[in-house]
């Protein structure tokens, strides 16, 4: 569980302070399958961010699982990415000079976690499951964008995370490939009780969440509660 | 473990897909580590050399010359007296003396076959074999008899008896001009070699049969040998004594072999010093090289570092990986430079006795490995300081 109680996050652009996001306070609950809808600008992005440790807020509290993770220091940040988070991107961002599998298997390099399961096995048996098992030895330029897209799926998922971050998952895909990759995330939240919580602009694709939170301006919109 | 591997793997796969890049980054360390290293070689090269040469003259060699000899710097051995055989009378008395040689020199042209070589003539008396430790491929040192005889025979060097007669076979009982007299040339000396020895083109004969050129019966320099190394003090002081009754302090020296290895010790030192100094300056150039490229890399690679900080990537990850980047390319360069010292070494080694030790390794790998770090470490922070979220939106 995921919980931000006032929260607000500052920019400085030159001298002015800006404020981005205005005391936002909200609870993601385990298994949930959440979209947080915004018009461009609107701060969805920065509010996933903090909700996903890649940003510290700079008031407010963040709760995981009921213990204080808003002052955490850098190192720590990143560890708690490395186990309880996973992301997905518009842009896929896979990285280039690795392999498909390599690109799965990257967050345990970075795991500093004492499980000792095999990653290997389990990269090849979501890339099974995904249909792409075929592409593991291709370089991500190689493969096309909803492959792409499935495999960073797969590279958010390997660590077995609480919770999926997904921005824009669709925004670069056909919309028939942006249908499957709905579809394929639908199903890890109802198969696998991940917790999923998708930052778009699309009406449409907010209609596939359980629950839809509004941003506005950096505030949350309240009839949408 | 696992980690270290997974770093050394994926600096590796970088540098396959940047070849070129690679390549021109390590061969600037590659060439300040191998003027590092070769300068080294050269210098240990040239002090062992030295070291060798002084250790077959027996560490029991005093030497006696005009002026302030070696240990006044910069005077050397201009002025002073002329010593006399008077001079050497006396000091066959000094207690503990086993030899004694004094030694006419003058530098002079020696003639055979229509060609004239120059050579370093020196009159002396048959003892400087002994004194000396020379050592004869044809023939033998000439006699007391010969001495007394003032006969005119001469030893020459090996290179010069190859460049007057071709070789030491021919030039063995045959007769050589020197200031248009004729010497018959009764021994020839073993070839030293490398760095040119003036051995190897010396000429020796009896002092007496050289009063012609040498008019006032002088002598350059005397040497002695005391009976064994614990006695040289004691001979250099009785040496003294008796000299001082005749000249002034400032007239002479009295130079002991370790003495002199000393001072050539310390002039080499200083010369080493210079050298390694002058390549650690390409040193320095290729670190730069190291510098600039991976400030470039962490530029053209930063959405990378965000992608890979999203994912769980401490700061420490990231910059462990572009420093182990830079470590591994300046370690190659530093490997490289080894192989190729070692080649050139070996090339050389006919012609200057140049080594390459397991000091000279340590040092090459040593100083590529710290360079890395040196000139890796600030481009290296520089990525591990990103913020991830600035970073992920880099395009």
């Amino acid at each position: 569980m995921i919980q931000l109680i006032n929260v607000c996050k500052d920019y400085l652009v030159g001298a002015d302070k800006i404020r981005i996001l205005h005391d936002i306070s909200l609870v993601i609950k385990d298994k949930e399958f959440v979209a947080i809808q915004g018009s461009s600008g609107s701060g969805k992005s920065t509010l996933m961010h903090i909700m996903g440790f890649l940003d510290i807020p700079t008031s407010g509290t963040i709760l995981l699982d009921g213990k204080d993770v808003s002052r955490l220091s850098d190192d720590n940040l990143s560890k708690v990415r490395s186990e309880h988070v996973g992301f997905i991107f518009q842009q896929f961002n896979l990285i280039n000079n690795l392999t498909v599998l390599e690109n799965v298997m990257l967050p345990a390099i970075y795991s500093r976690s004492e499980t000792n399961f095999d990653f290997k096995k389990k990269a090849e048996k979501l890339l099974i499951r995904f249909g792409i098992y075929d592409r593991k030895d291709y370089y991500p330029n190689k493969i096309s964008g909803g492959q792409q897209q499935k495999v960073a799926i797969a590279r958010a998922l390997i660590m077995g995370p609480k919770v999926v971050f997904a921005d824009e998952p669709t925004g670069n895909l056909d919309s028939k490939n942006g249908a499957e990759i709905m579809k394929l995330l639908g199903e890890l939240n109802r198969d696998f009780g991940v917790t999923i919580v998708i930052v778009t602009h699309e009406e449409y694709i907010a209609s596939k969440a359980k629950r839809k939170v509004f941003i506005k301006d950096g505030f949350l919109v309240k009839k949408y509660l | 473990m696992k980690y270290i591997a997974y770093l050394i793997k994926s600096s590796l796969s970088d540098f396959r897909r940047n070849k070129v890049r690679t390549f021109l980054t390590s061969l600037g360390i590659l060439i300040g580590v191998l003027s590092v290293v070769l300068m080294m070689a050269f210098g240990f090269g040239l002090k062992n050399y030295i070291n060798q040469q002084f250790e077959t003259l027996g560490k029991n060699l005093i030497m006696v010359l005009p002026g302030t000899g070696f240990r006044g710097g910069g005077q050397g051995l201009i002025g002073g007296v002329q010593f006399d055989e008077k001079d050497v009378t006396k000091l066959r008395r000094v207690r503990n003396v086993a030899i004694v040689a004094p030694a006419f020199a003058k530098a002079v042209k020696i003639e055979a076959n229509g060609k004239a070589e120059p050579t370093n003539l020196r009159g002396t008396t048959p003892d400087i074999s002994r004194l000396l430790n020379l050592e004869f491929e044809k023939g033998k040192i000439f006699t007391q008899a010969d001495l007394s005889k003032k006969k005119k025979v001469v030893i020459i060097g090996g290179e010069l008896a190859i460049k007057l007669f071709g070789s030491s076979t021919n030039a063995i009982n045959k007769n050589v001009r020197i200031q248009n007299q004729s010497f018959t040339v009764i021994g020839i000396l073993k070839r030293k070699g490398s760095l040119g020895s003036e051995i190897d083109t010396i000429s020796v004969a009896p002092y007496t049969s050289l009063f012609s050129l040498n008019p006032n019966k002088t002598f350059f320099a005397i040497y002695l040998k005391s009976i064994n190394d614990q006695t040289v003090p004691q001979v250099k002081a009785e040496v003294k004594n008796v000299l001082l009754r005749r000249y002034k302090a400032d007239d002479f020296s009295i130079t002991e072999q370790s003495e002199l290895l000393d001072t050539i010790n310390s002039i080499i030192g200083v010369l080493n010093i210079a050298l390694i100094s002058i390549g650690s300056i390409s040193l320095v150039v290729g670190g730069i090289g190291i510098m600039n490229i991976m400030y470039a890399t962490v530029t053209e690679r930063t959405k990378e570092i965000g992608i890979r900080r999203a994912i769980g990537a401490t700061k420490k990850d990231i910059l462990y990986q572009f420093l182990s980047g830079a470590v591994m390319v300046s370690f190659l360069g530093g490997l490289l430079a080894l192989i190729i010292a070692t080649v050139i070494v070996v090339i050389v080694q006919p012609l200057f006795p140049a080594v390459i030790n397991t000091f000279s390794v340590a040092v090459g790998f040593g100083i590529s490995s710290f360079i890395g770090i040196f000139f890796g470490v600030f481009p290296a922070k520089k990525a591990a300081d990103l913020s991830p979220i600035e970073a992920i939106r880099f395009e």
